[in-house]
């Protein structure tokens, strides 16, 4: 879809330090990622983490915040799983679907499907 | 003012929520052209680590030869209000990335498998996929312009679904039809909690 470049794979290598997957509990592409109010950044944080919390004031799913940050999905997982250990944000966990859609807000999509 | 205000704040407004939606089907059966008619496109791509193994490695080595790849995502966002999002994601047409697919569908609703007449076989992959998972899916055959319609019998005959399995015959350039296909997939999964 896209031949965005994604930047040199040393910066992403920095960002993570080279890991490829985040710490603790994985996440979904959708998990809602919240930026905790009255969290205390420490001062070494990085840009792309003071984007995140700035963009994560509004509840935000992982796969935006990636888009947002215009970095790959795992690189982004990785930030946010530092950001999570650190309590700077909270990422909803794994719910079966069939747990978060009842009758009102299945009808509020059709409706929203059905203006566009 | 931190504190105070994280808390109390929350319990009257509803959670956001991000539905989570696949489009798979064989290549150039129209994923990016469905995802950009209906969605606000984001771009989004990942990073994945491919393991080679056992093509010219040492097994006593331990090592693996190891090839990080861009691969490209469809990714479209439809907003029905302010916390209450629809995904577009499409599977990734090659092979090699089937591993990807389980992480994709994980926690999805459900999805549309677009069916192309001329080619019905490549979309076999993907029914099978969701079939064996239990995956709620629709079968949207994309009628390209020239391609006589085809008869929803016999495309439900030739995939051999389940008679429950919604068949949408649709245009995926068409806004009204990728709706349809949208609606009667969410109607379809909602039904089956």
């Amino acid at each position: 879809m896209t031949d965005e470049d994604p930047g040199p794979l040393i910066r992403l290598f920095g960002l993570t330090r080279g890991r490829a997957r985040p710490q603790g509990e994985m996440f979904d592409l959708v998990a809602i990622v919240t930026t905790v109010l009255g969290g205390r950044p420490p001062h070494d944080l990085l840009p792309e983490h003071h984007t995140v919390l700035a963009l994560c004031r509004r509840p935000t799913p992982v796969a935006d915040v990636a888009a947002h940050l215009a970095l790959p999905v795992n690189v982004t997982r990785v930030i946010l799983g530092d950001l999570r250990r650190e309590g700077l944000v909270t990422i909803e966990r794994p719910r079966p679907v069939a747990q978060t859609i009842d009758v009102r807000i299945y009808k509020e999509v059709l409706d929203g499907l059905r203006s566009l | 003012m931190a504190y105070a205000a994280s808390e109390p704040g929350t319990t009257a407004v509803a959670p956001a929520l991000a539905i989570k939606i696949l489009v798979a089907g064989g290549f150039g059966v129209g994923k990016t052209t469905m995802v950009g008619t209906i969605s606000e496109i984001r771009p989004l791509h990942t990073e994945e680590l491919l393991s080679d193994r056992g093509i010219g490695v040492d097994d006593t080595s331990g090592v693996e030869t190891k090839i990080t790849t861009t691969v490209a995502l469809d990714f479209g966002r439809i907003t029905i209000r302010e916390g209450l999002w629809l995904y577009l994601f499409g599977t990734p047409g090659q092979d090699r990335f089937w591993f990807m697919w389980d992480e994709l569908a994980l926690g999805a609703l459900g999805a549309v498998v677009l069916a192309d007449t001329r080619r019905l076989q490549d979309c076999f992959p993907a029914v099978d996929y969701f079939e064996q998972r239990g995956i709620p899916f629709v079968v949207g055959v994309n009628c390209f312009e020239g391609a006589r319609r085809h008869d929803p019998v016999k495309v439900r005959r030739a995939l051999g679904l389940n008679p429950s399995i919604p068949i949408v015959l649709c245009d995926v350039r068409e806004r009204s039809s990728v709706k349809e296909v949208l609606t009667t997939l969410v109607t379809y999964a909602v039904e089956g909690f």
